[in-house]
């Protein structure tokens, strides 16, 4: 599809337009130094220049705690599905971050499709914008999520005072309907957003030494690598690796009841296979008791279990786990990186 | 039958006790489901026939471990509430004095009409069967588990760190900040409440079954604080515990 362009102005009065006829927009904010996604009050809250998120954008489509069903216990005791799906827009997206929205696309309709994060999905428009600038820890270009072709509805460039925009689906193309002023994009406009593009690549201070396609084979051969054990040393179990993740969707499902003891939902939260109790079972079992044995599984999850199931890897490289561990072990790219070392 | 439940308050603020009373939402419903007989913030009457018995507050005379253990005995079920009943708390400060010295400071020239012991928890005298940590304790883990005994479900505290909340909640790491914290060792369930609200965690749960004490340590010395702070750190709410010694 052809691009178009709009100055930034413009673009500030398409996301107030949006708003003004009662869409509901997700959006990057400015948080303590920090960004964080959030719900859009006015377009001059909107942050397209930043970074990286603390938390990533799938938690709107694969929210931290949800209900599936409410039930009733009285006589007869009955249940009844609950899926919630209102249509929003998911503004600022990260390639990296709509290559992880893909990766839950097809783990959630793979098998049993999963009701409630598909309906969500479908209400979700994704526009994207391009990282240009990468937070240190993020490895992108050596996971191939630092640009992306796919996956979004819109996927804007900033190049200088205006945006390229790329149409991904219909939906965009309609969505985009209602934006004032946007014109083809010239020659001039998709070369200066090329070499955005170009510059952006070079600003990444982290990257694999392994062929992306090579890392399930360099993780075999390290199973029984003494690095397992010298690098999970340290480690926390706090789990923040996991809660800060773009890929993780794990989660664990409980039921809840009212104080009136007949009526309760069952709800699913967020989970971690960092957390202790995580592969706990019924008679005090535990099959990744020691915090190596949840180390290595996290790493084989990124490198080599998701990708051979799935055909994608369980990481799209954006860092934030290396920033959010306080023992400084997370990092998938480091990790790789030393078994890569150590397999010479 | 509604199960009877008495409150007994030990050496503590009865800041948890107030805590139920503040329990405006649910009261209602609670009372319900169970009689309340004996709850000397509450109510004149008083009962000794009781199945499930709150206590708050940690231990530190004689006479408390006396009235302790005839609780326990009455009580089917017993239940230590807030951090003072289930870590000993605040209240541990002063075991790192002698007890003369700490009725000196405390009560001056009257300090020969007093007696005081080491502060302990409450299941360092008798048997806990749940707890509910926190200062003061949680409303939602405090009805969570009065409908878990309703129901004969088991009920568990959570066996994660208050990282796992802080990071759900969106918060910036308050090491990040430059200021540090014992988040990573100490045990959830106050959803992180004080990081939320700009401040650090203060350890008030205690810890996790298996806490990277190493390793906290090592991460609170390469943000600033020296041995000496650090065990500080600790002893604010965890001081009967190995890692304040």
């Amino acid at each position: 599809m052809t691009e178009k362009v709009l100055s930034k102005q413009n673009l500030n009065i398409f996301i107030n337009t949006l708003l003004s006829r009662g869409e509901e927009i997700v959006g990057v904010k400015k948080k303590e130094g920090k960004y964080a996604f959030g719900k859009i009050a006015d377009a001059e809250e909107v942050c397209l220049d930043y970074d990286i998120t603390l938390l990533p954008p799938s938690m709107y489509l694969l929210p931290q705690r949800e209900a599936l069903l409410k039930f009733n216990i009285a006589e007869r005791p009955v249940a009844f599905p609950v899926i919630e799906a209102n249509p929003f827009i998911l503004f600022g997206v990260h390639p990296y971050d709509i290559k992880a929205i893909e990766l839950l696309d097809t783990a959630f309709s793979t098998d049993n499709l999963d009701t409630n994060y598909l309906n969500r999905r479908e209400a979700a428009t994704i526009v994207g914008v391009d990282c240009l600038n990468p937070n240190p820890n993020a490895f992108c270009p050596s996971m191939d999520t630092a640009f992306t072709d796919k996956g979004y509805d819109l996927l804007l460039t900033d190049i200088g005072d205006s945006y390229v925009i790329a149409i991904g689906s219909e939906k965009g193309q309609e969505l985009l309907k209602g934006c004032p002023d946007t014109q083809e994009a010239t020659q001039v406009e998709l070369k200066r957003k090329e070499e955005e593009r170009q510059k952006a690549l070079g600003k990444y201070k982290v990257a694999l030494d392994t062929p992306l396609e090579k890392l399930p084979q360099l993780l075999d051969k390290s199973w029984n690598s003494p690095l397992w054990d010298e690098r999970s040393e340290s480690c926390l179990s706090c789990g923040s690796c996991v809660m800060v993740c773009p890929t993780c969707f794990c989660f664990d499902v409980q039921d809840d009841i009212e104080l009136n003891l007949v009526e309760g939902e069952r709800y699913r939260q967020k989970d971690a296979c960092m957390l202790v109790d995580f592969a706990a079972v019924a008679g005090e079992g535990n099959f990744r008791k020691d915090k190596v044995s949840r180390y290595r599984h996290r790493m084989y999850r990124k490198g080599k279990y998701i990708m051979e199931r799935f055909g994608r890897p369980g990481c799209v490289g954006c860092g934030r786990c290396a920033s959010a561990c306080l023992a400084e072990i997370a990092s998938p790219a480091e990790t790789f990186n030393l078994m890569k070392g150590e397999s010479k | 039958m509604k199960p009877k439940v008495g409150f007994f308050d030990f050496t503590s603020c009865e800041g948890c006790q107030l805590e139920v009373l503040n329990f405006e939402g649910e009261l209602v419903e609670l009372l319900k489901l169970v009689d309340i007989v004996n709850f000397r913030e509450a109510m004149t009457e008083k009962s000794d026939n009781y199945d499930i018995a709150f206590i708050e507050g940690a231990i530190t005379t004689e006479a408390g471990i006396n009235r302790l253990k005839k609780i326990r005995e009455r009580a089917a079920v017993l239940i230590a509430m807030g951090t003072c009943a289930c870590l000993g708390g605040i209240n541990c400060l002063k075991n790192f004095r002698t007890m003369e010295e700490n009725l000196k400071i405390v009560y001056g020239d009257a300090a020969h009409y007093y007696n005081t012991i080491p502060a302990r928890p409450v299941d360092a005298v008798v048997a806990v069967d749940y707890y509910l940590p926190g200062c003061p304790m949680d409303k939602d883990e405090f009805i969570a588990l009065v409908k878990a005994l309703l129901l004969n479900k088991k009920a568990r505290l959570p066996n994660y760190p208050v990282c796992v909340e802080c990071k759900l909640a969106g918060n910036v790491c308050v090491f990040e900040k430059g200021e540090t914290c014992l988040g990573p060792v100490t045990r959830a369930g106050c959803k992180a409440i004080c990081v939320t609200n700009g401040r650090h965690c203060w350890g008030c749960r205690g810890l996790v079954d298996d806490p990277n004490i190493d390793s906290e340590k090592e991460i609170l010395q390469k943000h600033g604080l020296t041995t000496a702070d650090i065990l500080e750190r600790f002893r604010h709410f965890n001081g009967y515990l190995e890692v304040s010694k």
